[in-house]
């Protein structure tokens, strides 16, 4: 059959893919130290490495695909909430959480107190000092740029921040955590952390609705294109040319 | 089916508790003593169709996988610990905290209660009680006869009666304070319990080095509620609400689409 007819189904099931990864970002507008996750197509040939490879040929079976998805890595804008154990980064450092699955980063700096008085993120992992997990003392908390933390004016520990070798993919792993190959971390020096405050989820929600827009759009035309094919094209070619002679 | 349709769900089931909560705070804004909640969120699993750095040829990785999220949770409420403002009341017997204490009461089922609401008010036998009749824990017994009642900034409580120049002591205030404040169980009424996540109290004299607080004679702490910041998060939790939605609907779309496809 016509394989502008399959170019169109795929076209329309890579839309509905979009859909799912737009929606999730939408659902975590609210969500702090979240990063928003963009859809990448590509175009894949039907007919790669056939010796029907001719520039017609493969211009009507380049088929779009949702090939993947990229993180977001731009700041989202910072909220001040006076909470002495919120911390926000401005650059693009993580936090390093330890969890029962092994390292993971994030950028959610609404820690909490164990009842042990450990800093742990939300879900309950502690958060990683330079030496380890950080124990505080009853009393008040700053927490300077460079990250060291000081309870009643004594330095009590550095929060461990961690940027990332060129080239490394991060996998989003829930709870706001984002894990990483091993040996990809490297000391960061660059990003500052500013106390009282928490970083926003980086979605853009106008740019989110645009790309909700164009991907039911762009959907509604496959739609239209299938219906074509099916009542238009295969009508005429069943129905319609049997009669001429 | 789409997960868009769930996904979206997630999200506007996690704003609807946002907003439930945010209401709360409002309601709750003239209660003294009352401490502000907020609700944290976070991302629910991926589902990954292609694990970002993949082999894609022997010798090549994917430069980015393929993970599509599921949506978002309200992952916890936490209470803020931010000091309320101090109101003046001149009742001799309102006590404000300035920092991080609780006073200790007993409840009827004999468990200790902990709260930052410090109106207190003699019950039959003079003992220092809350308005809802929780006796204040270590008790102070205030003579009936007593002229002036005198709290010193360490909890000390003194008495003068009737002829005498000199106060004399009728007992004195403790404050507990927990490793994790931000964990107490809120069973109303003001009151706190404690919590494995909050750990277990540590009483102490206000005023010392320990960050328990001195104590404010004739003041009351007021709620911690920021209404301006309350009105913000309402509007984003609003709107974030209309935005998920609107996926809700472009999804229900595309649907009706592909149906009217088979006709």
């Amino acid at each position: 059959m016509d394989s502008g007819y399959y170019a169109a189904c795929t076209a329309l099931i890579s839309r509905t893919q979009a859909l799912d990864t737009i929606a999730n970002n939408l659902a975590n507008a609210s969500t702090v130290g979240y990063r928003a996750q963009h859809n990448v197509f590509s175009s894949v040939l039907a007919t790669a490495g056939s010796s029907s490879d001719s520039p017609v040929n493969s211009a009507i079976n380049s088929f779009g695909v949702l090939s993947g998805t990229t993180l977001d890595e731009s700041q989202g804008a910072l909220q001040k909430t006076d909470n002495n154990l919120d911390v926000a980064i401005q650059g693009g450092g993580f936090f390093a959480v330890q969890t029962a699955n092994g390292p993971m980063y994030t950028r959610n700096g609404g820690f909490q107190l164990s009842s042990k008085g450990q800093l742990i993120t939300g879900a309950g992992d502690p958060v990683m000092g330079q030496g380890g997990p950080i124990t505080l003392p009853r009393g008040d908390v700053s927490i300077s740029s460079n990250g060291t933390i000081s309870s009643n004016g004594a330095v009590v520990g550095r929060l461990k921040l961690v940027q990332f070798k060129p080239g490394t993919e991060l996998s989003s792993a829930g709870e706001g955590y984002y894990s990483a190959p091993a040996q990809t971390e490297i000391a960061d020096t660059d990003s500052a952390v500013k106390q009282g405050m928490l970083e926003s989820s980086n979605v853009n929600p106008v740019s989110a609705m645009v790309e909700l827009i164009t991907a039911q759009r762009t959907a509604e035309m496959m739609q239209k294109a299938l219906t074509m094919y099916n009542s238009e094209m295969d009508k005429t070619a069943t129905q319609e040319l049997p009669k001429i002679s | 089916m789409f997960h868009a349709l769930y996904t979206a769900a997630s999200g506007m089931t996690a704003q609807q508790i946002n907003l439930d909560n945010i209401a709360n705070n409002l309601a709750n804004a003239s209660t003294s003593g009352f401490q502000a909640r907020r609700v944290q969120f976070s991302d629910l699993l991926y589902q990954n169709e292609v694990m970002p750095g993949a082999a894609a040829t022997q010798q090549t990785t994917v430069s980015s996988g393929l993970q599509v999220g599921l949506g978002t949770r309200p992952g916890n409420t936490e209470i803020i610990q931010t000091q309320g403002d101090l109101s003046s009341t001149g009742n001799p017997l309102d006590f404000a905290i300035e920092g991080t204490g609780f006073f200790q009461v007993m409840m009827p089922n004999n468990q200790i209660g902990y709260t930052r609401s410090g109106s207190f008010q003699p019950n039959a036998q003079g003992q220092l009680v809350t308005a809802n009749g929780n006796t204040l824990q270590p008790t102070i017994t205030i003579p009936p006869n007593a002229t002036s009642i005198t709290v010193g900034s360490d909890g000390t409580v003194s008495a003068t009666l009737p002829g005498q120049t000199n106060a004399s002591q009728v007992g004195a205030l403790q404050l507990a304070t927990f490793a994790n404040p931000g964990g107490l169980n809120s069973v109303g009424n003001n009151i706190y319990l404690a919590t494995t996540a909050s750990g277990d109290p540590v009483v102490g004299i206000p005023g010392g080095a320990d960050g328990l607080g001195q104590i404010q004679q004739g003041m009351l702490e007021q709620a911690n509620v920021n209404i301006v910041d309350e009105f913000v998060n309402m509007i984003l939790a609003q709107r974030s609400y209309e935005s998920n939605s609107r996926v809700v609907k472009a999804a229900d779309e595309m649907l009706q689409g592909l149906n009217q496809l088979a006709q």
